[in-house]
């Protein structure tokens, strides 16, 4: 018996100690190239870029960041990407998209598309671009289950990087207002004695909260 | 010793009463686990924001493009994998396109349908030549992709040609956002049916014999 308080105790400390380890560092970065205002009756549309092939923005990343900027008190009006893509369709389909801000240009020439931007009231563009990768896995855990029970045994971690790049059109002046970055990475923990005890680095979550405060800062004009 | 026999004899034999019942389940079980799985393909397309040209637009859709079907054969096993019917949908895609591009279409059954209309500008016939399927397990990327390459016949009511062109889609879905393979091809070729309607309504008088025929008859 008192083995086993040993062992869990053993096992609560070593716990607690990888707990706090598998934390996660962020770095949020901005350039600024314009000054930005907007006001409470206008929008901004959150769009993730999907032109590669390797890899595309996440819908839910996007929707993360859109919810981040559009909560709070000091909250912007954020339009639904997908609601965006549907009402302003072809146009931002991935093979379609305006990739720099002349190209915008030429898209608003287009009575169709100047008019729904208009019913929008869309102010700012941002574009996401980015993704997460986990590397490094190591360790192996494996479970058992028999007549009289289960259970789990080893030890597994990994590393998870978030690169996430915002850039914010100007829909006023048609040009680039300035560029967010995140990167967040941090390493998770699965220790399993029986029980498999997940300690997750959060990476995304922190990557996304990151960039969407700063992206409404950096909107509302107070950096 | 005798006693104890009967007694294990009999406890087999109750345990083989139980995997009587089993048996069935756990056979179909395998049987489904190398079974083709049917993926029907099923989405929801918006209107493209575009100018309408002011013309009459006769359609056909043959059976071939109706009832359209790929088949994913497995690599190692020679069998079945996956038959992905995109037929319905396509039909659905280019309802939904061809009166956002057009200003009237008319539907018809056959070639021989055309004379029963007379006021048609031009008869269009939509069909695959290709398709192809990426799968994350074979293509070791995490996207499942889905490729289209299309025939377009554009014709004169007289069966005059006037365009015939080839149009390729491309959809991909990223592999974490679906848990089912189905889900996940089903996004993808619904993003390439998209990119099809894309690039149909923003390029249509962009092709050159399209351009010549809208030109002559002082359409642009």
């Amino acid at each position: 018996m008192k083995t086993v308080n040993l062992l869990l105790k053993a096992f609560l400390a070593g716990g607690l100690l990888l707990l706090i380890s598998a934390c996660t560092t962020t770095e949020i970065d901005e350039f600024r190239q314009s000054s930005t205002k907007i006001e409470e009756d206008s929008s901004i549309v959150i769009l993730g870029r999907r032109q590669s092939n390797a890899y595309e923005t996440e819908e839910n990343f996007v929707q993360c960041v859109g919810n981040v900027v559009a909560s709070g008190s000091d909250g912007i009006n954020v339009i639904p990407e997908p609601l965006f893509l549907d009402e302003m369709f072809p146009f931002f389909e991935p093979r379609m998209a305006p990739m720099r801000t002349d190209h915008l240009a030429q898209l608003m020439q287009q009575e169709e598309a100047a008019k729904k931007f208009e019913d929008f009231g869309v102010k700012y563009i941002v574009w996401l671009d980015g993704q997460t990768q986990r590397s490094g896995e190591t360790g192996s855990l494996s479970c058992v289950i028999g007549p009289g029970g289960g259970g789990c045994f080893g030890f597994g971690t990994w590393v998870d990087d978030s690169n996430f790049e915002a850039e914010i059109w100007d829909l006023d002046n048609l040009s680039t207002a300035g560029a967010i970055s995140a990167d967040a990475n941090g390493q998770s923990y699965v220790p399993a004695i029986v029980l498999p005890i997940p300690l997750l680095a959060r990476v995304e979550t922190s990557a996304c909260s990151g960039l969407g405060e700063q992206l409404k800062t950096f909107l509302r004009g107070n950096a | 010793m005798r006693e104890m026999m009967i007694l294990m004899m009999s406890s087999l034999k109750h345990m083989f009463t139980g995997f009587r019942f089993l048996a069935p389940v756990v056979l179909c079980s395998l049987l489904l686990g190398c079974s083709v799985s049917v993926i029907e393909i099923s989405g929801n397309y918006p209107s493209p924001l575009v100018t309408q040209l002011p013309l009459t637009l006769g359609v056909i859709y043959d059976d071939n493009f109706t009832n359209y079907s790929f088949t994913e054969i497995d690599e190692y096993s020679g069998e079945d994998q996956y038959i992905i019917n995109s037929g319905t949908t396509q039909v659905q895609l280019f309802n939904t396109i061809l009166p956002a591009v057009f200003y009237e279409v008319v539907f018809l059954d056959n070639l021989e349908d055309v004379a029963s209309h007379p006021g048609l500008d031009m008869v269009f016939q939509p069909a695959i030549e290709e398709f192809q399927v990426g799968l994350p397990q074979k293509t070791r990327l995490d996207v499942y992709e889905i490729w289209v390459k299309y025939n377009m016949r554009l014709s004169a009511p007289d069966g005059a040609s006037i365009a015939d062109w080839v149009m390729t889609a491309y959809g991909k879905s990223p592999q974490e956002t679906f848990g089912s393979v189905d889900a996940g091809v089903n996004e993808a070729a619904v993003e390439a049916f998209r990119d099809l309607a894309g690039t149909f309504s923003l390029g249509f008088t962009s092709i050159p014999e399209v351009n010549d025929w809208l030109r002559s008859n002082n359409m642009l």
